[in-house]
């Protein structure tokens, strides 16, 4: 048993190879194929239906043949598609801009001072997620209606102006932040706005990039409060631009699966470029 | 620490020991203000107009109705309905959420370097897919005239499906979709902690003659559990909540109610039909619910955390 123990550190690379051999190696592998393949089809399927003729549009061919544009052209004109990219885009730039900005004001608020109330504040913030979207809707659209802000970009943007997550995430980066360059900077006379701007945020580009990264992508892809308060197709995003398809009378696959398309292009676009940090953001985030 | 002691100061000197004192707080103000004008003071909103009832018209009267909505509510053979599938929803995304990918992590943990990167990859796209586009590419393939899914349980000699208009159906279907969602990234997230076992710990276990099933139990098992209520908490938590995108742009909670969860409910209540009270009285049901179960499982979390030491 000692012997084991003392043997274990240089040991650890010959075991992996151990265990990696046998029946459960090709298992693993066929249990990842089934994953990564049950996860990409939809999209490999969205993309091929979408690239499709009319005529085509019910082949079940799991290879392109003709390929064409059409479905794109109909699917712009058919509804203010470009307008609600534009719309989605900017409601998701700006939410993410503030929440990063009350972030980084309050992560230096709470990791900076100890004051009265700060324990039962954080937990006010730890908290909100507790609260559903649902459960708050008619109050906030209540709020909404008298600011007179019912089918405007404003209305997507105000209820997000701050989220607990990127807050959450700031303290701990910024409680870690050494103390020393604090005293050392206090010492030169620096102001708290000079060194936050100056010191503390240069310091944690990485953390605040991550969290931009998560922000704008579930800004993008939220549903909820653009269906609660958005009425014109002009003032709305893309992610309810895509419901005009599916009709009473029928949906227009080919058109519905183009504008999909085009609705998580820019998402795609980012993960294709930046897939390790997404994952990465992601797992910090534990979701939402 | 009070601003008394200061008093037989000068000004200036006062001035600045006011700025100190308040200066945490301006901080902090513009996330504090969000939160309580877009979800406490809402969350208390929600709870006055639980006992009251109204049309949602500005100009329509508010009557103070009691406990009136609550009784309504809880005789109401729907609210139970929507009660009983949100279980349903949470019994069906825990297999898929949960258990799946903790069969999977374990099962994979030494696959080589660069193919591991590429599935990765390709298992976390389901998460960043915009939800509506997932409903509507899932709607395509499970269409049961000319979608991919039935097109194949046709060749196979299989009567089409009706997977989204089946009574008896469609609440799978959903979970399925919102599971489909989220495998990849339970995956990844139990991956990373599978990976972050000691490998010396199984090494001295081997050596001792455990089996694989026995080192899963003994050892991988207990020291993933954190990670594991983390995610079984989330689902609990939220996953009732995920589905909302898919029931409205799939179902709208039918083939008879038969998909309509809680959330969904509260959405029917107040912009379907119109009665606030109603949708309030469920949601602060909802919201007290819910409080209890997070409260019961953070308590859980805490006790099993502390087993780990």
């Amino acid at each position: 048993m000692t012997d084991t123990a003392l043997q274990a550190p240089a040991r650890p690379v010959a075991f992996r190879l151990r265990f990696g051999t046998g029946w459960q190696r090709p298992l693993g592998h066929g249990l990842m194929i089934l994953l990564s393949l049950l996860s990409v089809f939809p999209i490999y399927w969205m993309i091929l239906t979408s690239l499709r003729p009319e005529n085509e549009i019910l082949s079940t061919r799991i290879w392109p043949d003709a390929a064409t544009l059409d479905n794109y052209a109909y699917a712009l004109s058919a509804i203010p598609m470009l307008r609600m990219l534009v719309n989605t885009f900017v409601v998701s730039a700006v939410v993410t801009a503030i929440q990063i900005l009350t972030g980084i004001l309050a992560g230096y608020g709470f990791s900076r001072w100890r004051f009265r109330g700060a324990s039962l504040l954080m937990g006010a913030v730890a908290l909100t997620w507790l609260v559903p979207l649902q459960v708050v809707m008619i109050p906030n659209y209540l709020l909404v209606a008298r600011l007179g802000m019912i089918d405007t970009l404003g209305a997507l943007i105000l209820p997000h102006t701050a989220s607990a997550f990127a807050i959450l995430l700031l303290v701990q980066a910024m409680r870690s932040f050494p103390s020393e360059v604090y005293e050392a900077a206090r010492m030169d006379g620096a102001n708290h706005a000079h060194i936050l701007w100056h010191i503390v945020v240069p310091n944690l580009r990485g953390t605040i990039a991550s969290l931009a990264i998560l922000v704008f992508i579930s800004t993008w892809n939220e549903y909820f409060w653009p269906l609660l308060l958005t009425r014109s197709a002009q003032n709305s995003v893309v992610q309810i631009g895509l419901q005009m398809f599916i009709t009473a009378e029928g949906t227009q696959w080919g058109p519905l699966m183009a504008a999909s398309t085009l609705a998580s292009l820019p998402i795609l676009a980012i993960y294709l470029v930046l897939q390790r940090q997404v994952i990465a953001s992601f797992m910090k985030s534990g979701l939402r | 620490m009070s601003l008394a002691s200061v008093a037989p100061r000068h000004g200036p000197n006062r001035w600045s020991r006011l700025n100190r004192l308040v200066r945490p707080y301006l901080y902090i103000l513009p996330a504090i203000a969000t939160f309580v004008i877009w979800i406490y003071e809402p969350l208390a909103r929600a709870f006055v107009l639980s006992f009251q009832q109204w049309n949602l018209m500005p100009t329509a009267p508010r009557r103070w109705v009691g406990l009136e909505n609550y009784e309504n509510i809880l005789a109401l053979p729907r609210f139970w309905q929507a009660l009983e599938n949100t279980g349903l929803y949470l019994l069906g995304l825990l297999p898929m959420a949960v258990l799946l990918p903790l069969a999977i992590a374990i099962f994979t943990q030494d696959l080589s370097g660069r193919t591991r990167n590429l599935y990765r990859a390709l298992i976390f796209v389901p998460m960043i897919v915009p939800p509506v586009v997932a409903a509507a590419v899932w709607r395509w393939m499970l269409d049961p005239h000319n979608g991919i899914v039935n097109g194949a349980i046709g060749a196979l000699g299989g009567d089409p499906v009706r997977f989204l208009s089946d009574p008896h159906l469609a609440l799978w279907t959903i979970t399925f979709i919102t599971g489909w969602k989220l495998m990849g990234f339970s995956t990844l997230v139990l991956s990373a902690a599978n990976a972050s076992i000691d490998g010396s710990l199984i090494e001295a276990a081997r050596l001792d003659g455990a089996s694989t099933w026995e080192i899963v139990r003994d050892i991988r098992l207990p020291l993933l559990s954190p990670a594991i209520l983390l995610l079984v908490l989330m689902v609990i938590l939220l996953g009732a909540q995920w589905s909302f995108s898919y029931i409205h742009v799939l179902t709208e909670g039918g083939p008879l109610g038969s998909t309509t969860n809680i959330y969904y409910l509260l959405w029917q209540f107040g912009f379907g039909s119109l009665s606030v009270g109603w949708s309030s009285a469920s949601a602060v049901i909802l919201f007290v619910g819910f409080s209890l179960i997070a409260a019961l499982l953070f308590w859980l979390k805490a006790k099993l955390s502390f087993h780990d030491d």
